[in-house]
């Protein structure tokens, strides 16, 4: 079988943590290169756990998680700064430097990747102008509101164009017509080519967009609804991309 | 373009060819100025801070260094003592007064003596009495009981060996009693020239370990008053070596602020016991100078204090960015 250049895939996919419990079990899953999901499930269901491995901040237990047909599971440390450079995350607390700028806070993955100071300028205006926050670019982020911290948040992730964009409830401090706002911004990012991934679980949202969603209960997938998500249970063994 | 399949999912692996390095090496230098320049305004920044370090390894570096220009010293003398030692041939009592004039008259022609001087018995009799004031004492004896001697005087250079060689043809000469190579002090001073060498090199070791150990113990400080960013930088895909950087350079700069530290403090002790060395060297007829306090000694000071910084920082970067979690 030819391997899904651009696409997600896990195959029987496990998590176990130390103390015995399973945050993922058995989760055989494909994604379409520049599809937008949605990953739901009460609290504790695995969503950040799966964020967190296809991120490679964790090891599965069992399974392979194959992007672009290349197991993460395998990919040697020194091959992880690359990696993660094309894959960029949003967090719920935002995750972002209290003593530094707006403006640098967007800059800090665009330094990391080596570039020019003028061209550095030059992406994070474009990232700070797409989410609204181009007047506030020199504030520090304590002089924010959530939902602007959470909009720094999002132009970090992807000021450096990158090919995966992960979100961990991304909307949730924020009050509706705001969720509403940030979601429109990922289907931006979705509709240039970039795959998207928003775990959430506020379930209202994230069916009025219409995109596919992929529920996850204890662990296990529960569901694939609509759209170009294959739940890929009976899928052969996946293929090393060569 | 080669690509390594198996660790490179979106295909960007290192490209190879001469616009690739002209790319690489002016990523690095741009990082480095970077992080240069953030560094010198993070330690600026914290200037208490970064001031009791320097002290501390300022301290650490000024005592071996101030032993080190105590040996260079030492063996400055000592090699000024080797260039021009001396020797005394002592005539046997009631000796022959021609045989002394003899030999000097000999030894006066031989390249390797500079001057000789005949002292007479008669003439040492006197200068003992006037030194040791026992003048009295004397003359209850019956007859002078010092020799003829003769102080010979080498020119500078003379191999060690060429003293053995003289001293035995001396010996042999008519009416000597007995020859003494004045090198008596030149070996003890050799002797205490080696004592602090050794001091120096145990006490550079103890106080570099310090050194190291103040640096690691600031740098990781440094690293957990920073641990969130490096834990983002650690998520958008920085590598080891861009979050070890800036401690690297805190170190390197803690390093060679400690290195100015010394230097001003050995400056300082020498500005402090410089008049009452300047005393005690003048009384023997000789001007101070001191040795080795050069710009080359105060270059090494820096070196050797960027380098202990640097160490220090390795190693608490080490330790502590090994297990860093990213959220």
């Amino acid at each position: 079988m030819a391997p899904d250049v651009g696409a997600i895939e896990f195959h029987n996919v496990t998590k176990r943590f130390d103390n015995g419990t399973e945050a993922l079990r058995e989760v055989n899953l494909r994604l379409d290169e520049g599809s937008m999901t949605f990953l739901t499930g009460h609290s504790g269901a695995g969503k950040s756990t799966f964020l967190k491995l296809l991120l490679r901040l964790d090891q599965p237990t069992r399974g392979q998680i194959l992007v672009n047909g290349v197991n993460v599971v395998q990919l040697p440390d020194t091959a992880l700064p690359s990696y993660r450079q094309h894959i960029g995350a949003v967090f719920q607390d935002h995750h972002l430097l209290g003593h530094r700028s707006v403006y640098d806070n967007v800059a800090l993955p665009l330094r990391v990747a080596g570039m020019r100071e003028r061209d550095v300028a030059r992406r994070v205006r474009a990232a700070v102008a797409r989410v609204g926050l181009l007047a506030k670019e020199r504030l520090l982020p304590q002089h924010l509101s959530t939902g602007e911290q959470q909009r720094v948040g999002i132009a970090r992730a992807v000021v450096n164009r990158p090919r995966i964009l992960l979100a961990d409830e991304p909307t949730g401090n924020l009050d509706p017509d705001l969720s509403r706002d940030i979601m429109h911004l990922f289907e931006q990012f979705q509709q240039v080519g970039t795959t998207v991934i928003i775990a959430s679980h506020d379930r209202e949202l994230i069916e009025s967009l219409g995109k596919p969603i992929v529920e996850l209960h204890q662990g296990t997938l529960r569901s694939a609804e609509p759209g170009p998500v294959h739940d890929d249970e009976a899928t052969s063994e996946p293929q090393q991309k060569q | 373009m080669s690509r390594n399949r198996n660790s490179d999912p979106f295909g960007d692996a290192r490209r190879t060819g001469p616009r690739a390095w002209v790319e690489r090496v002016a990523r690095f230098v741009r990082d480095h100025r970077r992080v240069a320049q953030d560094s010198v305004g993070h330690v600026s920044h914290r200037l208490p801070t970064s001031l009791l370090v320097w002290v501390l390894i300022g301290i650490a570096l000024a005592l071996p260094g101030g032993l080190y220009l105590l040996q260079v010293n030492l063996a400055a003398i000592a090699d000024q003592w080797q260039g021009r030692p001396g020797v005394s041939v002592y005539f046997r009592v009631g000796a022959d007064a021609d045989a002394a004039a003899a030999l000097q008259r000999e030894l006066t022609r031989d390249a390797r003596v500079e001057r000789v001087e005949l002292v007479s018995a008669d003439a040492a009799l006197r200068e003992f009495q006037a030194f040791a004031g026992v003048t009295d004492a004397l003359a209850q004896l019956d007859r002078n009981p010092l020799p003829t001697s003769l102080k010979v005087l080498l020119v500078d250079g003379t191999a060690p060996a060429e003293f053995d060689l003289l001293a035995a043809r001396i010996r042999a000469a008519r009416g000597v009693d007995e020859v003494v190579i004045e090198r008596t002090w030149l070996e003890r001073l050799q002797a205490m020239t080696g004592f602090v060498r050794r001091l120096g090199f145990v006490l550079a070791a103890l106080f570099a370990v310090g050194a190291v150990l103040v640096t690691a113990t600031s740098v990781r400080l440094a690293i957990e008053s920073r641990l969130e960013e490096l834990k983002v930088m650690k998520l958008v895909g920085a590598t080891d070596a861009y979050i070890r950087r800036p401690f690297l350079y805190f170190g390197l700069l803690y390093g060679l602020g400690g290195g100015v530290a010394a230097a001003m403090l050995i400056s300082a002790v020498l500005l402090i016991v410089e008049p009452p060395l300047a005393a005690l060297v003048g009384s023997y007829g000789t001007a101070l100078t001191i040795e080795g306090f050069s710009m080359a000694f105060f270059g090494g000071l820096l070196l050797l204090g960027g380098a202990l910084g640097v160490c220090g920082a390795l190693l608490a970067a080490r330790q502590r960015l090994a297990d860093l979690e990213v959220v």
